[in-house]
């Protein structure tokens, strides 16, 4: 059997995820059959059976935005990889107030603009992470599968959010599987309960994938956001 | 990679798994720890004991009662660190912060962890989708889930315990079930409570989870019905070789599950299934 095409392509951010992605390159071309630009091959014209997109998509930018549509419609399956590319991460939510443009607020998820298979929080995702993927996605089903197809639908996902959904409705449970995920360590536990230090929330959206009790709803609500769809298409709305 | 995706299904509500075992702990340390009168198994001590004393695992990480219903998470290496924390817990033990540092600064490689189930889906997760550098994946060796149908609010079972029965939080030494009761040992004696009037006290956040086994873990363990059993169930090769050599090495004694044992945790695990979806309606 041939293996698999897989297209790697940036759209920007602070290099973090290509940087991670690149690490695992030499396990990754041994299954797949990759192009990326550090590889010297990229031809958004072709192909793919996968396509992993990093970086947050900006919505001024013409360029960018057609790139990626172009890449949504020649890839069977569209993965957004990292905390920016997913959730919108640090750079939708950093003020950086430069003149005149960009505004960090035009810094997007990718699923704003395309439709979007599977999407990973991580600010970066550790390099294992992609071939973890792969490999389950070939596997095609299980929980965290569905929770990653999940993001896609619910790309606001955040330190805050969690506290809205889970802790402030009185869902924790107290597990500190949050607190062990941030990566700035901007949750604690107090009284057996998270607590978030807003100031040093990146947004990056890890805790909320590790919850039991928020990946359990996120996973919930896709599947009647799908069904609702579906619903629509059929009687024509 | 040998592990299998988990769904959580009401239909196969054991998940997968590649056995299912009646243990019974053959050391006497362990034994002796737990007492005559004791009800449960002790066969994840020994386990446990097991792992440690012939090098399979360099630490695990198990919860230890500190007081009445609180507990804390430790890292333990020796064999009389396990047996001090061997015993019933009724509360969720958090891992916190000092967790992870620990973790990451020890000189330790492999890992087991005893967890809950929902602690076991983090630490699946973490170990097949390492969102983090700094996650501790490549230390997590071995995940053992407990049953769990549920953890109490602590604050609040207390204060009921207080009100209803006048026995202070400070007071409490000891709790267990016996049938449809649950003993609180207090320093003035012991009160009897059903179990009924104990589930009201549950976290909320219990009651939309689905897990009762430890879908995401390695290893399950639980209540058999029979006193001093424990049921195994394994999900993976390499847990099914550590119970066989726990076994053969005199620490398990291993036998083939009863058919009612086997009943009652299928009952219980689609029962937690649906008592899940009928709770997470009405939180969307
Ligand atoms: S609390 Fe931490 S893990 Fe959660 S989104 Fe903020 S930075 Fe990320
Ligand atoms: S991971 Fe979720 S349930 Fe666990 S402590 Fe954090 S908010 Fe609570
Ligand atoms: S019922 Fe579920 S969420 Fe609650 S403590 Fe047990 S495993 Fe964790």
């Amino acid at each position: 059997m041939s293996k698999p095409t897989i297209l790697i392509y940036d759209l920007g951010g602070c290099e973090g995820c290509p940087l991670s992605i690149m690490r695992v390159y030499p396990q990754l071309i041994n299954i797949a059959d990759v192009y990326t630009k550090c590889l010297g091959k990229v031809d958004l014209d072709r192909e793919y059976d996968y396509a992993v997109v990093t970086g947050p998509i900006c919505i001024n930018s013409p360029k960018h935005v057609e790139e990626l549509k172009k890449i949504r419609k020649n890839s069977r399956v569209l993965i957004a990889y990292g905390s920016c590319a997913s959730v919108g991460g640090i750079i939708l939510y950093a003020r950086g107030g430069q003149e005149p443009r960009p505004e960090h607020r035009v810094y997007a998820p990718i699923s704003r603009v395309v439709r979007v298979d599977y999407a990973i929080p991580g600010c970066p995702p550790a390099p294992q992470m992609l071939i973890s993927l792969l490999n389950c996605i070939r596997r095609g089903k299980g929980y965290f599968l569905d929770l990653f197809r999940a993001v896609a639908l619910n790309p606001k996902l955040s330190g805050f959010d969690l506290m809205d959904e889970v802790v402030l409705n009185g869902l924790c449970v107290g597990c500190g599987a949050c607190v062990l995920s941030c990566p700035t360590n901007a949750l604690q536990m107090i009284d057996n309960r998270p607590d978030l230090i807003p100031e040093k929330c990146i947004r990056c959206g890890t805790c909320t994938v590790r919850c039991p009790r928020f990946s359990q709803i996120l996973i919930q609500r896709s599947r009647l956001l799908q069904k609702a769809s579906s619903l629509s298409r059929i009687s024509g709305v | 990679m040998a592990y299998q995706p988990v769904v959580i299904d009401p239909e196969n509500p054991l998940g997968y798994y590649t056995g299912i075992y009646l243990a019974q702990t053959a050391d006497e340390r362990v034994k002796r720890k737990l007492g005559p009168d004791y009800k449960g198994g002790g066969a994840v001590t020994s386990i446990l004991l097991y792992l440690v004393e012939h090098g399979v695992v360099d630490a695990v990480v198990v919860a230890r009662r500190k007081k009445g219903l609180y507990g804390e998470t430790i890292i333990a290496k020796t064999p009389e660190e396990i047996l001090e924390a061997t015993g019933p817990k009724w509360s969720i033990v958090p891992y916190t912060l000092g967790l992870r540092e620990k973790l990451t600064s020890m000189d330790v490689g492999r890992v087991a962890f005893v967890g809950l189930p929902c602690q076991a889906q983090f630490l699946r997760q973490v170990k097949m989708f390492p969102l983090m550098e700094s996650d501790f994946s490549k230390k997590i060796y071995l995940i053992i889930s407990l049953f769990c149908m549920g953890t109490f609010a602590v604050e609040s079972f207390l204060n009921y315990i207080k009100k209803s029965y006048h026995v202070s939080p400070d007071e409490i030494e000891n709790i267990s079930i016996n049938g449809d009761e649950l003993v609180v040992k207090h320093v003035r004696g012991e009160i009897r409570i059903p179990i009924r009037d104990a589930l009201f006290h549950l976290q909320h956040g219990c009651l939309t989870c689905p897990d009762y086994t430890g879908l995401f873990a390695d290893l399950s363990a639980g209540k058999a019905l029979k006193p001093g059993f424990t049921l195994l169930i394994t999900r993976t090769k390499l847990a099914d070789k550590i119970v066989r050599e726990a076994s053969n090495t005199g620490y398990l004694k291993l036998s083939e599950p009863d058919e009612e044992s086997l009943k009652i945790v299928i009952e219980k695990a689609r029962e937690k299934i649906m008592r899940s979806y009928k709770y997470l309606s009405t939180v969307l």
